[in-house]
């Protein structure tokens, strides 16, 4: 379904509409040229996601040196700040793969507990929470929601 | 026009079952709005040199939306989250079908302005909570806020507004001067018992930070709120309180729910080792912690496994111990839908929600619609 | 094959005669002025409840089993000045190694450090670590400052270069109220204290990024129980959530930095008298691996232990008693 939001002239960089589509809530948002579509529903306890801040990633390399990097942006819910990628709706507050915290029966005496059992991530590690995302286009300077 | 329930019906008395009570909701006050129940001295020393005690937000910033869901910015001229009745009836009581809401304003908690002053204050609190809330919707219920390092004006206060049933309990914060099962603050636990309330220590206060030394951060801070509760309930049972006022009854508000198995054993394991040395306590500290604590929910702990909530749950037998919370409008709010796992089965999940709260407060079971 | 390694034996000088021999001129005229005497870290361990820590080899000697790690707590009664708890450090080092560890090769000992001077600490850990009879650093877990805080980050890298461990250990300084508000009164809460302090510990190890900056380095938090670390997690995971961006260099869930780094003895072993609510302590706990034995000698903290084991199979038994330690601190034989 191809939703009509507003005259991309009446869009300006930087703000969001939140729209109805078919009883779901759906929050348009524009970033410079881009446009994004994430559904109104926080996966985590269903709070108005698209009410959030949207904000650049923090990324440390070290305790301290900490830098915000605009892309990938997240939006944050406005309950309990838990972030989703504006683009995917992935989140990135995840558990790292199975096994690492498998350190009672099972585990193979060999292999030392001890040992860093697997490669630490460079990046966060993505989560199980996915918020709903859609795709949004411009076409004849029209914002399009694709719901 | 009331909001009807498809799945418990309006009878022709034009009552409902009461399903849903939320055991801690922050109305909040601006300064202005307690301001003007002051005496023209109190008021004078307010614009003079502003309240005296420290901010703890200052020393520990909310690190996410300032604290507050963000939703719930009234967006009216001197209103804050949390200040405005009308939104909160919108945003909480009727979009999630609360029969029951207790108000805990903590404006009063962290007093340590002069005693008069902190006397005022707290009056001045409740003097709020009566004359923009209670008479406003007949689901909201209110705490009495006191003077907690002034026993004497603290037991007034809750004298003064007892006879108003509305006030279902006493709020005192969770950090104090002293441990809070220290003697200075009986005479406040018998005054609330002997007119029928419990006491609710609701998280926060002047929270100093010995033992381990001041954390840096507000994670560690708003983490460290369940570990302050387990400090202050030690204190609690090994102080002889419970002793000291037989019908006391104690509601551990916003600290958590799943580390007190683990601090029941402990205290028990402790007991047995030095029981002669404690002859005033009669009884194991689990027994005591069985007939005189409660815990309300939030913010609930989420492992990933939710069995291993219910076992700590169990562990602890606080199935008839657990009271609901939103804890709105803050931001670590936890939503009545989505909140508790779905692994608590029927009658545990009936308990927490309304059942446990309908008896601890001496609430009906139904109300009017 | 090591059957039972110890990780927390007490081990404590009687008097500061005992020391003597380890301290200057000027620090053994200072003690005797100042009618300094050493009680025995009293407020921890008061005499008329808890049995003096062994003071000589002798009195020790039947109580080491394959592997033992000698804590000798008394530097935690010092007093502030810096020079003093520096001085004090160094003599018990060297008092430990001459007494102790000299004369028995099954004996190892965690180095004590000043508590109040970084610097301190990480000369006195350069001084002695490289001795592989000192496995790791002794910590209190009472503190001016948390430990993860940045002020003492130089001597977690002091310890990884000498390549010791840390043992953050019970009590501390009596001084300070052990309590977020308040005094306690009683030595039952004192004594229960050490683990709500030990939580806010761990926090602070993950919070401040420790493990990002020392991937290598584990802490072994002893006499402060385990029963509460799950529930601890839970809520650490979740707020960390939400609030992360304060701590971005904590990529990942605190509960994963804490299995893969923390380790903690099994005193006081304070749980269930119900063997299917230990299981799912356990359980909650992703399994015993993350325990290791200690008698915690001569300290007595009831019989919680044997009710622990008893859920074991043998391998988490062997695990327990002696594998995980053997592997943390690279002992053969």
């Amino acid at each position: 379904m191809r939703v009509v939001v507003a005259p991309l002239s009446g869009f300006p960089d930087g703000e969001r509409r939140i729209v109805e589509v078919s009883g779901r809530s759906i929050g348009v948002f524009r970033v410079g040229e881009s446009f994004y579509g994430i559904r109104n529903r926080c996966p985590h306890q269903g709070g108005p996601l698209c009410l959030g801040h949207v904000l650049g990633d923090a990324v440390a390399d070290a305790p301290g040196g900490a830098a915000i990097v605009t892309d990938p942006l997240r939006i944050a819910c406005p309950w309990h700040g838990w972030e989703y990628d504006l683009d995917s709706g992935q989140s990135f507050m995840g558990g790292s793969m199975a096994g690492v915290r498998s350190y009672g029966a099972g585990v193979e005496l060999g292999g030392s507990l001890l040992e860093t059992a697997t490669a630490r991530p460079a990046q966060r590690v993505p989560g199980p929470y996915v918020a709903e995302t859609f795709d949004v286009s411009v076409e004849d300077e029209y914002v399009v929601l694709h719901a | 026009m009331s909001h009807v329930e498809t799945s418990s019906g309006v009878d022709v008395r034009g009552v409902r079952p009461v399903e849903l009570v939320d055991c801690d909701v922050h109305a909040q006050a601006t300064e202005a709005m307690l301001a003007k129940y002051l005496s023209a001295r109190a008021r004078r020393m307010l614009e003079r040199y502003g309240r005296r005690t420290p901010r703890v937000t200052e020393w520990y910033p909310r690190a996410r939306n300032a604290g507050m869901r963000v939703d719930a910015w009234p967006g009216k001229p001197g209103q804050i989250w949390g200040s405005d009745p009308e939104t909160m009836r919108a945003q909480l009581l009727d979009e999630f079908g609360i029969d029951y809401a207790v108000l805990e304003v903590l404006s009063g908690q962290d007093c340590y302005d002069d005693p008069d002053f902190a006397a005022e204050w707290n009056s001045a609190v409740n003097d709020w909570q009566l004359d923009e809330w209670l008479g406003f919707d007949s689901r909201l219920r209110g705490t009495i806020a006191v003077p907690h390092e002034y026993p004497e004006l603290a037991v007034a206060e809750i004298e003064r507004r007892a006879g108003d049933e509305r006030f279902v309990a006493v709020l005192l914060p969770a950090s104090a001067a002293e441990p809070l099962g220290a003697r200075k603050y009986w005479p406040i636990y018998e005054a609330a018992t002997g007119n029928g309330r419990p006491v609710a220590f609701h998280t926060g206060g002047y929270v100093d930070h010995r033992g381990a030394g001041y954390p840096s951060f507000y994670l560690d801070y708003h983490v460290g709120n369940g570990i302050v509760m387990q400090t202050q309930l030690t204190n609690m049972v090994s102080g002889g309180m419970f002793e000291a006022v037989p019908g006391l009854r104690v509601v551990l508000t916003e600290c958590g729910v799943a580390w007190a198995a683990a601090l029941i054993w402990s205290l028990d394991a402790a007991w047995e080792l030095m029981r002669e040395d404690h002859p005033r306590l009669q009884r194991r500290p689990s027994e005591y912690i069985r007939d005189h604590v409660w815990f309300t929910t939030q913010p609930i702990e989420e492992p990933d496994d939710p069995q291993h909530l219910v076992w700590a749950i169990e562990q602890a037998g606080l199935g008839d111990r657990l009271l609901f919370a939103t804890d709105y409008p803050h931001w670590d709010f936890d939503s009545p839908k989505q909140a508790l796992p779905r692994a608590l089965e029927a009658p545990l999940r009936r308990a927490i929600l309304c059942e446990n709260a309908l008896e601890l407060y001496g609430l009906p079971s139904e109300r009017p619609v | 094959m090591t059957d039972v390694i110890d990780c927390d034996v007490h081990c404590a000088p009687e008097s500061y005669d005992a020391l003597f021999p380890y301290l200057s001129d000027y620090w053994r005229q200072y003690i005797t002025e100042a009618g300094i005497r050493l009680n025995g870290v009293a407020h921890a361990y008061p005499r008329g409840v808890v049995a003096p820590a062994p003071p000589s080899y002798e009195a020790l000697a039947e109580h080491v089993p394959d592997l033992a790690i000698l804590n000798c707590v008394t530097g935690f009664e010092t007093h502030r000045n810096p020079y003093f708890a520096a001085a004090v450090a160094s003599a018990i080092n060297d008092w430990v190694r001459d007494e102790f560890l000299a004369r028995d090769s099954r004996l190892r000992a965690s180095v004590v450090v000043s508590t109040i001077s970084t610097d301190d600490a990480v000369s006195e850990i350069e001084r002695v670590g490289e001795d592989p009879r000192f496995v790791q650093v002794l910590l209190p877990v009472r503190s001016d400052l948390p430990w993860g805080h940045k002020n003492n980050h130089a001597m977690f890298a002091a310890a990884r270069d000498a390549g010791l461990q840390i043992g953050l250990h019970a009590w501390g300084r009596a001084g300070k109220a052990p309590t977020p508000s308040g005094f306690t009164t009683t030595y039952l809460e004192d004594y229960l204290g050490n683990q709500p302090i030990a939580q806010a510990q761990v926090l602070s190890f993950v919070s401040e990024g420790v493990f990002e900056r020392f991937p290598d380095l584990r802490v072994v938090v002893s006499e402060c129980g385990f029963a509460w670390l799950a529930p601890l997690l839970w809520r650490f995971d979740k707020d960390w959530k939400g609030v992360w961006r304060e701590v971005p260099w904590v990529k990942r869930r605190p509960s994963e930095y804490v299995h893969e780094h923390f380790l903690f003895t099994t005193a006081p072993a304070h749980l269930s008298g119900d063997p299917a609510a230990i299981d799912q302590v356990l359980e909650m706990l992703d399994g015993p691996g993350i325990l290791v034995y200690a008698s915690d000698y001569p300290h007595d903290h009831g019989d919680g232990l044997p009710a622990l084991m008893d859920r074991l199979s043998e391998e988490q038994r062997h695990e327990l008693m002696s594998g995980t330690a053997a592997k943390l601190y690279r002992m053969t034989g």
